[in-house]
């Protein structure tokens, strides 16, 4: 498919995390957009509307789940696919969210993951978008 | 008068006189005998009475003896009980102080001891529960507060079976206070033998709270380590699977052949991370169980083709029946790890060209029956009490396969008890293969949500 012109919010304070995300998608032709927390990320996020937003959850200043809780609040945030990426394992709290079927919700392992994986994941929520 | 009276008047005299004294005399005589006679008699009577006297003397010196054993028996009678009397006060003290919680009970269960230490943790007097039957007076319940039967309770498994029963700290027996406190028991039981027969038992208990709050914060720090160690892990990974695939630049084959031993290394890290994972969220009892109307033919033919690679490479010869099964009530995810793990472990433990047959059938209306049978290294008999254990591998495959973490059939059990199934095998001899049965309820596990 052709990813050009999509835009990926990636939010993630663990640099060398951000790095290969961010040179795997150019590789295949998103546009990535960098986040180093979660604050950062809901501004980011509310200002250039990206296609996608990967999110990780334990991040400085906001974690993701309060971030999250921030863009679901607004209009245009409230049906953004998220894909939470991380590496903590869900709890029921997390999960709530991700039941809402008009809240596109996705949750990830990052060490369970493949980037190629992680990508045909991401194509396949924007094919159905 | 005339002088012949006279003197005839003498004769007479004389001869009266003389037979006067010839009387006399004879008298006397008599008289002397009887004064012998009479001596003797006194004699005799003097020896009598100084008889008697040395009779009466040896009598007063035996009564005087006897009186005095008798004062020594009852002294020493008095000291003997009074030494009995500490004696038994001791070891009773001894009892009533040991710093475990101690009940004693006889051959029907009755209590007839319970000490200090026990009336504080129980928070119950002694004179209240001595003479009840255990069983009705103080009862014992599991984690979720089930009253433990009759049949379970440890003082009448010791009791029928003359065995010493032990709980552990793992999985703790709990008792609730009338305060409504609950409180972890590890608890030993020995039935106690007089003469080759049971006639009672000792119970000895304590508070295991410490312990536990030990162990949980071992497995929360497991935990959180844990998810630590995945973002090291998921970063080598990345950068590992973009040179892997040429994203930066071909790589020669040796370059190849050494990421790939990088990324494999990689990958078994993670799975161990995610294996103490498993075991650490089983022991924190977070594991979400989200049971639904689950297929187990069809989940087990997907997990046979997801392992399909390796059954082929090792040319194992595999067969998979099953009988027609209703849908079970089960946590797919879960399930499925029960499922993978004893096929992989069938796969992994059995040579080259060996055979593998699987079955799923119904065992009666209730309970599924998952049957894994191979002909492979088998589990060494001295090691069949461990299998279970955690971290525990079996001496004959440590070095046949280098990659097992020691957890799978660790978290299966914990997965399949949880769910009230059962698991068990046969292994009788080495390289005679292994059979692993597991039994789950149709009806299933039941809803936990963390």
């Amino acid at each position: 498919m052709d990813n050009t012109k999509k835009t990926i919010l990636i939010v993630e304070d663990e640099k060398s995390l951000r790095g290969a995300l961010v040179d795997f998608l150019l590789a295949k032709n998103f546009i990535p957009i960098e986040a180093k927390n979660g604050r950062e990320g809901v501004q980011i996020a509310l200002s250039k509307h990206p296609d996608l937003i990967l999110l990780d959850i334990i991040m400085p200043e906001m974690d993701g789940m309060a971030s999250l809780k921030k863009i679901r609040e607004d209009s245009w945030g409230e049906k953004v696919p998220v894909i939470i990426l991380t590496n903590l394992s869900a709890s029921k709290e997390q999960l709530i969210d991700y039941k809402i079927p008009s809240r596109p919700t996705y949750y990830l392992i990052k060490s369970d993951w493949k980037l190629y994986d992680i990508v045909k994941k991401i194509e396949s929520i924007l094919e159905n978008k | 008068m005339d002088k012949k009276t006279i003197f005839s008047t003498s004769n007479d005299t004389i001869f009266k006189l003389k037979i006067l004294a010839e009387e006399k005399e004879s008298v006397r005589r008599k008289l002397v005998v009887t004064a012998n006679m009479l001596s003797l008699k006194a004699k005799q009577l003097a020896a009598t009475a100084k008889e008697k006297e040395n009779v009466r003397r040896k009598l007063l010196i035996t009564a005087e003896k006897l009186k005095k054993s008798r004062e020594t028996l009852e002294k020493k009678v008095l000291e003997r009980t009074k030494s009995l009397e500490m004696a038994r006060a001791k070891e009773e003290a001894i009892l009533l102080s040991i710093g475990d919680g101690l009940i004693a009970t006889d051959k029907i269960g009755k209590i007839i001891l319970m000490n200090k230490t026990a009336e504080k943790l129980l928070e119950r007097k002694s004179t209240d529960v001595v003479g009840k039957v255990f069983y009705k007076t103080i009862s014992l319940e599991d984690e979720r507060g089930v009253v433990i039967p009759l049949e379970k309770d440890p003082v009448s498994i010791a009791l029928h079976t003359n065995t010493t029963v032990a709980t552990n700290t793992t999985d703790p027996i709990y008792y609730t206070r009338k305060n409504k406190t609950k409180i972890p028991l590890a608890i030993m039981v020995t039935p106690v033998i007089l003469n080759k027969k049971v006639i009672g038992t000792i119970k000895v208990f304590r508070d295991i709270t410490n312990e536990r709050q030990i162990d949980k914060a071992k497995t929360e720090f497991v935990s959180l380590a844990s998810h630590q160690l995945r973002t090291p892990l998921s970063t080598v990974n990345w950068y590992a699977e973009m040179l892997l695939a040429g994203d930066v630049g071909e790589l020669n084959p040796k370059q190849q052949k050494y990421l790939e031993e990088v990324y494999h290394s990689n990958q078994r890290m993670v799975e161990l991370v995610n294996a103490l994972l498993d075991v650490s969220r089983l022991e924190l009892g977070t594991f979400t169980m989200e049971p639904k109307p689950t297929d187990i033919t069809e989940l087990t033919q997907n997990v046979i083709d997801e392992q399909r690679p390796q059954i082929n490479t090792k040319v194992i010869n595999f067969s998979f029946s099953s009988e027609k099964i209703p849908l079970i009530n089960a946590d797919p995810k879960l399930l499925r790890m029960v499922v993978q793990n004893i096929l992989s472990n069938a796969v992994k433990y059995t040579p080259k060209k060996g055979k593998i047959r699987m079955s799923i059938s119904l065992k009666d209306k209730k309970n599924v029956l998952l049957k894994v049978t191979d002909t492979g290294y088998g589990i060494p008999k001295n090691q069949h009490s461990k299998i279970f254990l955690k971290l525990f591998r079996a001496d004959n495959v440590r070095d046949k396969d280098t990659d097992g973490t020691g957890l799978g059939l660790y978290i299966v059990k914990s997965i399949v008890e949880n769910s009230g199934g059962k698991i068990w095998f046969e292994s009788p001899k080495e390289n005679r293969g292994t059979k692993f049965f597991v039994s789950f309820p149709v009806n299933g596990m039941i809803k936990k949500l963390s």
